[in-house]
């Protein structure tokens, strides 16, 4: 049997929770999670704040099921999100090939964690059952584009801002950016359809050299700036960032991400892709650009 | 313990405690589990891999554990320990094993007082 694409896994996950959702009437946000495994009676339970180690776990004993999920963080978005995941792993078909230890022995299938495309999609589903296309989307296309904005919906969705942020870029209709560094390196990259009309853009892959003279830079050059969280912002032009062949003025807003250690960029304009279409958009997002890690 | 991917081995499970445990059609399983019986058709034919949810309405269906419907025991109706459903265990802390311990025994508990009802 052919393996589907990871991006058209990925989508399928966040569909799955949003049919989940449609299917069972949620239709407001925000969406508790730990009232849907309640529902289906499993037995959610907080490891002590004190407890680092894994963000959370599934657990089974005959047909009874429990999630534990780690508090130490101290984020509520952080934590309904991994709530969210580990109810991915217990939605999703296939999963039980993949963590179900065997032989009452855990397997690992070592040297493929981070790109783990079941942890991924476990991910996706989580943040489209937080995150639900139809709501967000409402909400969202009232709103300006920028940092406000996903803190907004950040609230709305009681989600973290990071994962706020990367739906913000998969769903807005407007131009938005989101990137997320750590010092002078990109982490990832996510860009709205919108924003991908632009001809020719250099892709911002992990790993890449964050681009000198934009306010992220500034702001990335000392620790302690993104330790405390500072915000700013400024207008940038967009070949700045992202290359490509059309200038254009955009908003540069960033902020820092304290003890995370990272950096949140978001690039927007009311304006870019708003034009007739005159160029193909680009398909298939993850195969292009870094898949986002929706956790944090 | 059989050998096989745990879905290979409920795809078989399935259809023998469907046939031989409860002599029921799919079409009289599926309605008792709330799933359509081409699903259960699908399942059997190893066409479509279940989710735990699913996994866990067809064992509470056919009065099975889902241990024996994964082939983690002979008994239809034996659990198992129990698992903390954790792929990487490389990174299982000394703490967190201890806490799913403890977890899986307030589980297993859960599983005791419902068998007494």
């Amino acid at each position: 049997m052919k393996t589907p694409n990871l991006a058209y896994r990925l989508k399928m996950a966040r569909q799955s929770a949003e049919a989940y959702l449609r299917d069972n009437g949620h239709t407001t946000l925000p969406i508790d999670p730990f009232a849907i495994a309640a529902k289906h009676e499993i037995e959610v339970k907080a490891k002590p704040d004190t407890a680092g180690g894994v963000s959370g776990m599934l657990l089974r004993h005959g047909n009874n099921f429990g999630i534990l999920y780690a508090t130490h963080t101290g984020s509520e978005g952080f934590e309904r999100f991994s709530v969210g995941h580990e109810l991915g792993h217990y939605f999703l078909e296939g999963h039980v090939d993949h963590i179900l230890p065997q032989n009452g022995i855990h397997t690992s299938h070592g040297g493929f964690v981070s790109a783990d495309p079941y942890e991924l999609e476990a991910d996706h589903f989580s943040a489209g059952l937080l995150m639900p296309s139809g709501p967000f989307k409402e909400l969202l296309r009232r709103r300006k584009p920028g940092l406000d904005t996903v803190s907004f919906m950040a609230e709305r969705c009681k989600t973290s801002m990071t994962a706020t942020a990367i739906r913000c870029g998969e769903l807005s209709s407007d131009a938005v950016a989101i990137i997320v560094s750590t010092g002078d390196v990109i982490d990832y990259c996510i860009l709205s359809e919108a924003m991908k009309s632009l001809p020719e853009l250099t892709w911002l892959r992990k790993g890449s050299p964050l681009p000198r003279n934009t306010e992220t830079a500034r702001i990335n050059a000392d620790p302690a700036n993104v330790l405390r969280g500072e915000r700013a912002s400024s207008e940038i032009d967009v070949l700045d960032w992202l290359g490509g062949k059309r200038s254009a003025i955009v908003t540069e807003d960033v902020l820092g991400l304290g003890h995370y250690g990272k950096t949140l960029t978001v690039l927007s304009s009311e304006s870019i892709g708003q034009e007739d279409d005159d160029g193909e958009a680009e398909k298939d997002t993850f195969d292009r650009w870094d898949a986002p890690r929706f956790k944090r | 313990m059989p050998e096989g991917k745990p879905s290979d081995i409920f795809q078989k499970r399935l259809k023998t405690a469907r046939e031989e445990l409860r002599k029921w059609s799919q079409g009289e399983l599926g309605a008792k589990a709330g799933l359509p019986p081409t699903s259960i058709a699908h399942f059997e034919a190893g066409a479509r891999k279940p989710s735990f949810d699913t996994l866990r309405k067809l064992a509470n269906a056919l009065d099975v554990t889902t241990d024996y419907l994964l082939g983690r025991s002979h008994d239809p109706g034996l659990a198992e320990a129990g698992d903390p459903l954790y792929r990487d265990v490389g990174k299982l802390t000394g703490n967190d094993r201890e806490l799913a311990r403890d977890f899986l025994e307030m589980l297993a508990k859960r599983s005791e007082e419902k068998q007494k009802k």
